[in-house]
């Protein structure tokens, strides 16, 4: 095509002469897409419409043209995607989630057409007794390297012999607190509930996700992130409640209030803070002396998943040691694999957000798995948020 | 005579097929699923396991803050919109010539392009922090907070149902006859008389239309309080996205899906009969 067609966009009799010789075979659909532009808004649109985008130009054919992935907020490149894309024909279909409970909810009724999902270690034992997850060929992810991953961190993935998942970060959850706004500096769930119902009403935000807006109430109240104690966990209801009126807002998407400012402090996981803190570095991340969380995400591939050969696929491109560097560099949580952790700038590797004084993490707790179907654990979150 | 019935029969009910089919799978049985798992118990790992309790709904005290949210701000909400789209279809039925009109008929829909989401998405800035708050510093009012409050969740409403209620109430009054207002004003009425019996009356088919329109959508509103209210303010379908999607209560989420159901058909045929009862009483008095 020449420089001078490219300029302007093909006028509509022009439209319907190239329309006319592509349906009587005289041109073919290479040209006419390419006259009419049709190609360039269809390349334009296979991101967003997959299905329109014929997988068969690719040589990698046998992988699908898409893969749906589930996941949490700010928790990717959008470049390693696009890479993964690019190198494969695969567009990727992200869907971000902000608690595991939706997941496990969303999994249960059915259908979701997920291919990779990303799970945190307490629910893996509960999604193998409800065989929603399937066992991984691990052959087919040959950038994992089992020795290289923290038993600590990649241990839940291992359930009755079997490994179901691979570790993709490991984390805390703690809170942010916004010290141009908050100036006592509170130190445990207890100054944060304390400053929530006090100096900073209005201005907070907890999670919509039981584990970790409750495990914080558990905190504050002396008792265990994990606890699925009737009692206390009528107290932690109690406290909730009795906070609500003070709260901005209920969210797990809690970077948006942060940073514009309605908000001044929320229960936050530690690769969120780095990136509120890189922008605004009034952000200050705080591991609750009283308690809190220490986890392992993975990724997982669900028992209907649509196209397998992609899902391995991908798993694998992530587990690259680069690639799982340079996502750290951008979402800000540390990976669990050594090879990776080598390749990160030092700033990064000794970085007090990312990886913690071990004496800071003593006393969080990894969440417990039956915390995830605890039926008063659901119905205090729910009661709470309907409150 | 039988004969010619004959065909027109089959042709009837080769017509309705369709539609009685789409009642019986997509509304029927999934209200008497909804009711016998609403008799149900909730399993161990969450959904649905089966049984005979009152349980579900003995329950249903625990989310009357979400009900009573609903009942307040779905009326308020339907209200409000009616106060806002009166004058505009007022506007563009009687006042607008004809070469105008409809571009801004247009003009209304065109929002209806994009995806509520996206549109409640950006009242999300429009009312945060850098947004209106922002502005109003500027003139010296500080510390206002707009976005997850009730009044967000009402201005998220007004603006998204608007055109529900300004098209039934702009074909009502485009087919007002003018002649009837002239006739008004030389007897010696008063515009506001005049607008009171003649324009007023005569728009209400598409006042109840518009209304019953919003306010029906409204009880099972949950994107808008989802956004604007921030989980703070909790509507009744907010509380089932929560049972359904997040506690995985299915019984109960049954149970709370029902009473809704309930209160929606008695609110809507006390509507109805107070319609029907205003119109037979104008039918009669007119004749």
């Amino acid at each position: 095509m020449s420089k001078s067609n490219d300029d302007k966009p093909i006028s509509a009799k022009k439209f319907m002469k190239e329309f006319r010789r592509y349906q009587k075979g005289s041109v073919t659909r290479r040209h006419f897409l390419g006259v009419t532009g049709l190609g360039t808004a269809m390349a334009v649109m296979g991101t967003a419409v997959p299905s329109l985008w014929s997988g068969k130009a690719h040589a990698s054919g046998e992988l699908g043209d898409r893969l749906i992935f589930s996941t949490w907020p700010n928790y990717h490149d959008q470049a390693n995607l696009d890479a993964f894309t690019a190198k494969t024909g695969v567009n990727i279909q992200v869907n971000a989630f902000g608690s595991n409970e939706e997941m496990l909810a969303k999994l249960q009724a059915g259908g979701t057409g997920w291919d990779v999902f990303v799970p945190t270690n307490y629910t893996i034992s509960n999604y193998v007794a409800l065989d929603l997850i399937q066992e991984l060929d691990l052959s087919r992810i040959p950038y994992y390297d089992a020795a290289a991953n923290n038993p600590k961190f990649a241990g839940p993935a291992t359930v009755n012999g079997k490994v179901y998942c691979v570790p993709k970060n490991w984390g805390t959850t703690g809170f942010v607190v916004n010290t141009k706004k908050i100036k006592s500096g509170p130190k445990s769930w207890k100054d944060f509930f304390d400053v929530t119902m006090g100096a900073g009403s209005g201005h907070t935000i907890v999670h919509d996700y039981q584990l970790t807006t409750i495990g914080a109430a558990l905190c504050a109240l002396g008792y265990s992130f994990n606890s699925i104690d009737a009692k206390e966990l009528g107290e932690a209801e109690a406290l909730l409640i009795k906070s609500k009126p003070h709260l901005f807002a209920i969210t797990s998407d809690y970077q948006p209030g942060m940073r514009s400012g309605d908000a001044w402090m929320s229960i936050c996981w530690n690769g969120d803070a780095t990136q509120l803190h890189n922008d605004l570095p009034e952000m200050h991340y705080v591991i609750a002396t009283d308690g809190g969380e220490i986890w392992t995400d993975f990724y997982a591939i669900p028992k209907d998943a649509p196209h397998l050969n992609a899902a391995y696929a991908f798993i694998n491109f992530m587990q690259d040691p680069n690639v799982q560097a340079s996502e750290a560099a951008v979402h800000g949580y540390a990976p669990t694999d050594s090879r990776a952790i080598a390749l990160q700038p030092s700033s990064l590797a000794s970085d007090p957000i990312l990886h913690p004084a071990e004496n800071l993490m003593n006393g969080l707790e990894f969440g417990a798995a039956q915390t995830l179907t605890d039926p008063i654990r659901a119905e205090v979150m729910a009661r709470f948020k309907s409150a | 005579m039988r004969e010619d019935s004959k065909p027109s029969h089959w042709l009837t009910v080769a017509l309705l097929a369709p539609t009685s089919m789409w009642f019986l799978f997509m509304l029927i049985l999934p209200l008497i699923v909804i009711l016998v798992f609403s008799f149900g118990e909730r399993s161990a790992f969450g959904g649905y396991s089966g049984g005979f309790t009152l349980e579900q709904y003995a329950n249903l005290p625990s989310r009357l803050k979400a009900f009573q949210n609903t009942m307040i701000i779905a009326p308020a909400g339907t209200l409000l919109s009616l106060v806002v789209a009166y004058p505009l279809a007022y506007f563009l039925a009687v006042r607008v010539s004809r070469q105008y009109k409809l571009i801004l008929l247009v003009l209304v829909i065109v929002p209806f392009w994009t995806s509520l989401l996206v549109r409640t998405y950006a009242w999300i800035f429009i009312l945060g922090g850098r947004g209106i708050p922002t502005l109003l510093e500027f003139i010296g009012i500080e510390g206002v907070r707009l976005i997850n409050t009730q009044g967000a969740v009402l201005v998220g409403i007004v603006y998204g149902y608007l055109p529900l209620m300004v098209f039934p109430i702009f074909v009502s009054l485009e087919k007002l006859d003018k002649t009837l207002l002239e006739a008004s004003s030389d007897l010696g009425g008063s515009p506001f008389k005049t607008f009171m019996q003649i324009t007023l009356p005569l728009s209400m088919p598409g006042i109840a239309t518009g209304s019953m329109l919003v306010f029906i959508l409204l009880m099972g509103e949950f994107l808008i309080p989802a956004f604007l209210g921030g989980g703070k303010v909790f509507f009744i379908g907010n509380a089932l996205v929560d049972l359904f999607l997040q506690s995985r209560n299915w019984p109960f989420g049954a149970a709370v899906s029902v009473t809704l159901v309930v209160i929606m058909l008695i609110t809507v045929s006390l509507y109805m009969r107070m319609i029907m009862r205003s119109k037979t009483g104008r039918d009669e008095s007119l004749m």
